[in-house]
């Protein structure tokens, strides 16, 4: 059931790949695919039954690689399940945006259906030479994506850039494995082994460095500051649907890194180094809100509120760390946090799908240039408009059940966690300065003859918009899911 | 009591017979019959594989005072064979119809004997004799087309060689003064407690034969001009096979020399050395030849990881057999694509592949990111054990060198994917060579047989 | 009767939704449907003030989603209600074009309204409460077409929000003092946390209320539609922040420290803010003035645990200055302009406007014996209790509200002049018409403004203070004749000295959007600015350094008018100054680095092939030297 899940869409893409179907034919295909796998994905959550003592759902586990203890070892919980939902969403979106992209539409199902196989597999992975796999793989794709789709003058560039920064960021992860591996006695690669062993817990200098490793890698993946400066570039020069499956999926490969293996794995380096974390999360949230603030170009502006609202994301698991501080504010948070990977995803790729419609019109991101669409293209305003509010973490949407349980949780286990609140207030003011240049106003030179949203633009908008917005008034539908992991996480993190 | 079994050696009987006959019945066929003599060779590796394959079971022993076989000889002989038929292979069409083809193959048959006696041997002057029998051929392939590059990398090869072999033979020399033996066991007896000065000229002087035949630091110099300056099927052969004899050769040497003396720093360093310099210097290459020949020394540097920390744990050897397997194969697909389109010579002419070839683009793509160490390719699984020894065996800077130097060598194989990806470009020289495609074909699915086999493959090597 | 109390939020929002969604189809239909909403709501919410249910729903783990209506909601859930219910039957004669996006943006509004009125825990207090704030930056921006207005609903969407994120500083307090998210819990919060909760919750309401030094939005809010202004300034968005603190007043007075504070800030904020009405020329500047002087009063009572006062005062204000904004909006309309000195015997045009605004000028000024006259002294009473200097400024500040309603009721009334045409359709082209569906509003909320004072008069107010729990003093006799003859003076006053209060030069609320512009959005950007220049920099060089003075002054500009040349400049020369500081640094920075370090990998490759210099014996020489370097290195780290 799961595998299948998994390996559909690489089955897909691989007869796509091959058979030299026409473009329509190729669409459908890709259509039809995402929307099969999502049935799937939504056919495991209905049969999902929280598992007794933190244990895995739908498990699978096949002998690999025995002789260096690993394993394909798959299944889900409250951590990943919410994850794969998401990536069987965000994909089938994209599958539907993507219809009009008249650049080898086949391929580009074809690479797209593989690239979401690498994300489902990184999230229901058990096994951490699986989940390495599934990492590096979904670098590959995501550069051919920017570098085969992309728009920008020098997607080659930004592509370049991207793969070799996540690709350091890998290697570090991979020092990191084979450190949790080596440490192990037996020697194992398996995460539920690793989680129940906790091998270096005996070993704060060894274990302070292959912490410092796996944090490197996922920091460079999540991004957080200093390790941001790939993504700007790779978002301006991604194609539309690239960069919703970048931010919106792969950016949450480093969150959940951090939550499935470096958290439960290393509980005592944790602790020693949350502070670091929270520090981390603190600048992220802060640093990316300003520097967004002052961009001129709407596709380089999301991106940093990416940084931002990954930031919140690591405040929140680094706040989990502080031991000492009230067991429920830290699962507060740790639940907060897994929300905001839920929520962003579904909100900046609403986002990032409307700022393709710009490009796509007019070839321009500069928010200069517009003006007055509200207007010319009221639907597009409308949408966008929404979709602002959700990402600034207005209540009813998703953004404000995540940023709500983040904060109360964070400053719950520290005051310090209040710092970061101005990021908020800063989130609102720029995302709203966006919408009254765009929106708003007399026609700027490029709103002029701007042809509103088609069919394939808002269906897919409007879709994760609505389901921001269900997640928003009924949380619990989620949240159920996630807050016994969260507790299992938390209790993990405090042996 | 020497034991005396004569079909222990039956591979190596093989490969010898093999050269022998292609040989002879080359010299009597006529130029347009000369597949005959492809198809001998082939069938003399098809025995040989066969052989080594039911061998693999057989208990560890040494035959004949000085001839290993144990998993490692097995193993060898199994990639060195594979290997030396995929080169036949994606060399066919390139060959067929040359002046000394049948030449050609005897050479890559005895090239081939060379290495798996080097790397079966527990005996100095063993090992000797398979430095000359694994070398001499090199010289002559990398001299057989009648290009002033040819002759000028084969004089180099040779020249770098003979270095090579005086300092291994001065190495053997000392060592056998001090010890007193040549077979290994009676080295480690001897060295142990012997002069520390002595025994550190003699065995860097033999490591240096070894370098010589692996292309490793110091003794690298002739891998890039050979690789440009011979034909592609020799070039294929003389990036692979030597290295598999030669490290595991490396291994079992480096397994016997007395604890006194810090080995694994020493070669740990070598090791660091040449990855780096060989990464470095492909950076920057445009011509395609070169820079695989430049990948090719950075690759020995992953493969020196584990004969660093050979004595360290169990780990070592298996790691390092996995790494040769999966280097073998990716090296080889690599070489295949380039052989499958004779008139490429610079990055530049690599582009249009995607559109006009995309399973050959698909090779280049696979056996790439397999040489980076990406999953769930070979050589992935050669980095991860090699990796894990070596942290294991107490190197844990040595694999965050190897880490890096993997980021800087994703560098210059993306730029080459890139090229073949870019559009455009008219189709330089004649079209594809058909043997060259299949063989790049078979070479796909073997990298991604040994990534995804994984479990098969270190059960394999295991023992 | 809980499945009421959902229905009363629910029932607007999915019917606002549905009016958005739709849009400009809906147009036609959307008045009536609004109406008829609303009257829903308001029987909705008469039926569950008399059952006073309570109920939560699953909503956050160990948080559930409370909903309450106690005895001060079950007073001032009604208000809310059919203050909206005749705002938007005034809307239906008043608003044109794109009417079905206002009907349902404030059906919006109203359920936010409803969840914040009913709320019993921090986080449904928090979810009506934020999206309160962001209806009414739609609605204040209403008329996109004009940029500017949606500058100013941004204006006033920060500033409130600001003050929101004490809301969930209060929530992490109250986690981390391990009491839950319940309001009711809050007071009993071990000490410090205790605090942090209530300087949180105290901020949120001063923001919202537009107390000092929060009040500059409500004068950029008046940019809104004039039944915008009336309900979101009259009973509910600002009136929510007098209402929080109502409800928390236990909270309050567990501090200590905080109900002095709440209750001066609401004392200085009636008196200054007070002043600043006076100076107004402009009437929406002059009611928004006096909104925040009003609900000083509130603050005020909440402060000295008035708390029956203060809510009667909260609704008796509401129902005077939805109908004055309300009476404003239709002479907007009507006549295009809404400068006082314009609008010189507005009044006799349509006397029912008149005598209607004329209630409520005298209403507000205090005149005995309509409603706020009572409600106030009610307040003040408590406030004597407390301390005289208190009591002094609250009188103060009640003599300046008679002082500027005087200003109004005056004015209006007077001669119509012969040349008032000249001074029409200023800000945009008057219909010269006040249609039956904008008056009846008035005559009701008129009714409203006359008689609500009962609710701080005995027999009503008794009950009122009895279900309200609320034991304070209450005004005597004298104190309430001294504040009628001190109303009556003042107004008086005002109407002599008319003539001696020229339209001066604007006043600029003093200086609040200024200061905010200089001490706070000016240095944001300015850093903002910087940052993405080190972020820039390190990152692709492909934007030249150059012509980043010029965006910073765009970007400035875009934010703001009146600082414009000022900031532009400023801005420029210290980010020119500040950039080249920037280029120093960005040598730490991340990315160069990252670039650095490439460019160096090159060179490193070209001297790697440096040693492959195609010469034999260097070959051998370089061979050598290894080799014994090699044969050096073993026998050192022997």
């Amino acid at each position: 059931m799961l595998s299948s899940t998994v390996f559909l869409p690489l089955l897909a893409a691989a007869l796509l790949a091959v058979l030299p179907v026409p473009d329509r034919v190729a669409r459908i295909g890709w259509v039809g695919v995402t929307v099969a796998d999502l049935a799937l994905v939504v056919a495991l959550v209905a049969r999902y039954r929280t598992p007794a003592g933190g244990g895995l759902a739908f498990e699978e586990r096949v002998r690999w690689i025995p002789s260096v203890g690993s394993s394909y070892h798959v299944g889900v919980d409250g951590l990943s399940l919410p994850l794969v939902a998401l990536t069987a969403v965000v994909f089938c979106a994209c599958s539907v945006y993507g219809w009009r992209e008249d650049r080898r539409p086949r391929q580009l199902a074809a690479l797209f259906l593989a690239l979401q196989t690498t994300c489902l597999g990184l999230f229901v992975a058990q096994d951490l030479i699986v989940f390495f796999l599934f990492f590096d793989l979904s670098i590959v794709g995501m550069y051919a994506a920017i570098a085969g789709w992309g728009h920008g003058r020098d997607a080659g560039r930004s592509a370049l850039q991207f793969f070799l920064y996540t690709f350091l960021g890998s290697l570090a992860l991979l020092l990191g494995f084979i450190g949790l591996y080596l440490a192990a006695d037996p020697h194992t690669f398996d995460l539920p082994e690793l989680v129940a062993a906790a091998p270096l817990a005996g070993h704060p200098v060894a274990g302070g460095f292959v912490l410092a490793a796996l944090l490197v890698g996922l920091a460079v993946k999540t991004p957080t500051i200093p390790f941001h400066t790939w993504l700007p570039p790779a978002h301006t020069d991604a194609s539309a649907i690239g960069s919703a499956v970048l931010a919106a999926v792969l950016l949450k490969m480093g969150t959940y890194g951090f939550v499935r293996i470096a958290m439960p794995a290393l509980p005592d380096a944790w602790r020693a180094f949350s502070w670091v974390v929270v520090a981390v999360g603190i600048a992220s949230v802060l640093y990316g809100a300003l520097v967004a603030l002052a961009q001129t170009d709407l596709k380089r502006m999301i991106a940093y509120t990416s940084i931002n609202h990954m930031g919140y994301v690591v405040l929140a698991v680094g706040a989990a760390g502080l031991s000492g501080s009230g067991t429920a504010a830290r699962e507060l948070a740790v639940t907060g946090a897994v929300t905001q990977m839920v929520s962003h995803g579904l909100v900046t790729g609403a986002l990032f799908l409307l700022a393709g419609v710009l490009h796509d019109r007019t070839g321009s991101y500069a928010m200069r240039d517009f003006g007055g669409l509200a207007g010319t293209a009221p639907r597009w305003s409308g949408l966008f408009a929404v979709a602002a509010f959700a990402s600034l973490g207005i209540p009813a949407f998703s953004g404000f059940v995540a940023e709500f349980q983040i904060f109360a949780g964070s400053i719950g286990a520290t005051a310090w966690a209040a710092l970061a609140l101005p990021g908020i207030l800063l989130t609102a003011a720029l995302l709203l300065r966006a919408l009254q240049q765009l929106v708003a106003g007399s026609a700027g030179p490029r709103s002029v003859g701007f042809g509103d949203v088609r069919a394939a633009e808002w269906l897919p908008v409007a879709g994760l918009l609505v389901l921001s917005l269900a997640v928003g008034v009924l949380p619990w539908l989620l949240l159920d899911l996630i807050a016994p992991a969260s507790s299992a996480v938390v209790e993990l993190v405090s042996r | 009591m020497i034991r005396e079994e004569p079909l222990a050696l039956l591979p190596e009987l093989c490969l010898f017979g093999g050269a022998v006959v292609t040989l002879l019945a080359g010299s009597f066929l006529p130029r347009q019959r000369q597949w005959i003599a492809r198809l001998l060779a082939v069938a003399a590796l098809l025995l040989a594989a066969t052989a080594a394959a039911l061998a693999l079971d057989d208990p560890a022993r040494t035959v004949f005072g000085a001839f290993v076989v144990d998993t490692p000889t097995g193993i060898a002989r199994l990639v060195v064979v594979a290997a030396t038929m995929l080169v036949i292979g994606l060399g066919a069409d390139d060959l067929a119809g040359r002046a000394r083809e049948s030449e050609t193959y005897a050479l890559l048959l005895l090239g081939a004997l060379g290495a798996v006696v080097l790397a079966a041997t527990d005996d100095l002057l063993v090992l000797t004799v398979g430095f000359l029998l694994a070398g001499i051929p090199l010289y002559a392939l990398v001299g057989m087309p009648r290009t002033a590059g040819a002759a000028e990398a084969a004089l180099k090869t040779y020249l770098l060689g003979a270095l090579a072999g005086i300092a291994l033979m001065l190495g053997t020399t000392v060592l056998y003064g001090i010890a007193g033996s040549t077979a290994y066991p009676g080295l480690a007896a001897g060295l142990a407690g012997a002069p520390a000065a002595a025994v550190a000229v003699g065995a860097v002087g033999v490591l240096a034969g070894l370098l010589f035949e692996a292309g490793g630091v110091p003794l690298h110099f002739w891998v890039p001009d050979a690789t440009e300056g011979a034909g592609t099927p020799a070039a294929a052969f003389l990036t692979t096979v030597p290295k598999v004899g030669a490290l595991v050769a490396a291994a079992r040497l480096v397994e016997v020399l007395p604890g006194s003396l810090p080995w694994p720093l020493l070669v740990g360093v070598l090791a660091a050395a040449t990855m780096t310099l060989g990464n470095l210097a492909a950076l920057a290459q445009s011509d395609v030849r070169r820079l695989l020949g430049w990948s090719t020394v950075s690759q020995v540097g992953y493969l020196l990881m584990p004969v660093a920390v050979v004595g360290a744990g169990a780990g070592a050897v298996p790691a390092l057999l996995t790494y040769l397997a999966g280097y073998a194969v990716s090296n080889l697909t690599a070489f295949a694509v380039l052989a499958a389109r004779p008139g490429v010579r610079s990055l530049a002419d690599s582009a249009g592949l995607a559109r006009r070839h995309p399973a050959l683009a698909t090779a280049l793509v696979v056996s790439l990111l397999s040489l980076v160490g990406t999953p769930p390719t070979a050589v992935f699984l050669g980095k991860l054990t090699v990796f894990t020894a070596a942290w294991d065996g107490g190197l844990a800077w040595l694999v965050v060198v190897a880490a890096l130097n993997t980021v800087v060598s994703l560098a210059y194989y993306l730029r080459w994917l890139v090229a073949a990806f870019r559009p455009g470009a008219p189709d330089p020289g004649p079209g594809t060579a058909p043997w060259a495609r299949a063989a790049a074909v078979c070479g796909t699915v073997g990298v991604l047989a040994v990534g995804l086999g994984a479990g098969a493959v270190t059960a394999l090597v295991a023992g | 009767m809980t499945g009421l109390l959902w229905a009363i939020a629910a029932v607007p929002a999915a019917v606002g939704t549905l009016l958005c969604v739709l849009g400009r189809r809906a147009d036609r239909v959307a008045p009536a449907v609004g109406a008829g909403t609303a009257a829903l709501v308001l029987a909705l919410s008469i039926a569950v003030a008399a059952g006073r249910p309570a109920t939560g729903a699953p909503f956050l783990p160990g948080a559930p989603f409370g909903l309450g209506v106690d005895a001060l909601a079950a007073v001032v859930l009604p208000t809310v209600a059919a203050v909206t219910l005749l705002v938007l039957v005034f809307s239906a004669g008043d608003v044109r074009g794109a009417r079905a996006r206002f009907t349902g943006l404030v059906l919006l509004f109203a359920a936010a309204v409803v969840v914040t009125v009913t709320a019993t825990s921090l986080l449904s207090l928090l979810f009506g409460w934020e999206v309160m704030g962001a209806t009414s930056y739609a609605l204040i921006g209403f008329r996109w077409q004009q940029g500017h207005r949606v500058g100013a609903g941004l204006t006033a969407f920060l500033t409130t929000r600001t003050a929101d994120l004490g809301l969930y500083l209060a929530a992490g307090a109250a986690l981390a003092g391990g009491s839950g998210l319940a309001l009711a819990d809050l007071p009993g919060l071990p000490a410090p946390w205790r605090d942090v909760a209530t300087a949180g919750v105290l901020v949120a309401a001063l923001g919202k209320a537009a107390q000092l030094p929060f009040s500059g939005w409500l004068s950029a809010a008046m940019q809104g539609p004039g039944p915008v202004s009336a309900l979101l300034h009259s009973a509910a968005m600002v009136a929510m922040g007098g209402y929080l603190l109502l409800r928390t007043q236990p909270l309050l007075a567990a501090t200590g420290w905080a109900g002095p504070v709440a209750a001066w800030a609401g004392a200085l904020t009636a008196l200054l803010l007070g002043a600043v009405a006076i100076a107004q020329r402009d009437l929406k500047q002059l009611l928004a003035a006096s909104t925040a002087a009003q609900l000083g009063f509130v603050v005020l009572g909440a402060g000295v645990g008035a708390v029956a006062g203060g809510t009667a005062h909260l609704i008796a204000h509401a129902a005077t200055k939805a109908l004055l904004f309300l009476a404003a909006g239709a002479w907007l309309t009507a006549l295009g302009t809404k400068q006082l000195p314009a609008l010189r015997g507005a009044a006799r045009r349509w006397p029912l406007v008149g005598v209607c605004a004329g209630i409520g000028a005298l209403a507000l000024a205090g005149v005995v014996p309509l409603s706020l006259w009572a409600t106030k002294d009610a307040v003040l009473a408590g406030a004597r209790a407390q301390s005289l200097p208190l009591y002094l400024v609250g009188l103060a500040a009640a003599a300046l509200s008679a002082g500027y309603a005087g200003k109004v009721l005056w004015l209006v009334w007077r001669q119509l002049p012969a040349d008032a045409d000249a001074g029409y359709d200023t800000e945009e082209p008057g219909t010269r018409r006040v249609g039956v569906l904008q008056q009846v509003p008035l005559v009701v909320l008129a009714a409203g403004a006359a008689v609500l004072g009962l609710l701080a008069l005995p027999p009503v107010g008794g009950t009122l203070r009895r279900a309200l729990g609320d034991a304070g003093p209450t005004p005597s006799a004298a104190e309430l004749a001294g504040s009628a003859v001190l109303a009556l003076v003042v107004l008086a006053l005002a109407g002599r000295t008319w003539p001696a209060l020229p339209g001066r030069a604007p006043a600029g609320w003093l200086g609040l959007a200024r200061i905010t512009e200089v001490l706070v959005t000016a240095p944001v950007l300015r850093a903002a600015e910087l940052l993405a220049r080190f972020d820039d920099r390190v990152l692709a060089r492909a934007v030249a350094g150059t012509g980043r003075v010029v965006r910073a002054a765009g970007l400035l500009a875009r934010f703001d008018d009146r600082v414009l040349a000022r900031g532009v400049t400023g801005a420029g020369r210290s980010s020119l100054r500040l950039a080249w500081a920037a280029g120093r640094t960005d040598l730490a920075g991340p990315d160069r680095l990252v670039r650095s370090l490439a460019a160096g990998t090159r060179r490193l490759g070209a001297l790697a092939r440096r040693t492959q210099t195609g010469q034999l014996h260097q070959y051998y020489v370089q061979a050598a030297v290894v080799l014994a370097a090699a044969v050096a290195l073993l026998l050192a780290a022997r």
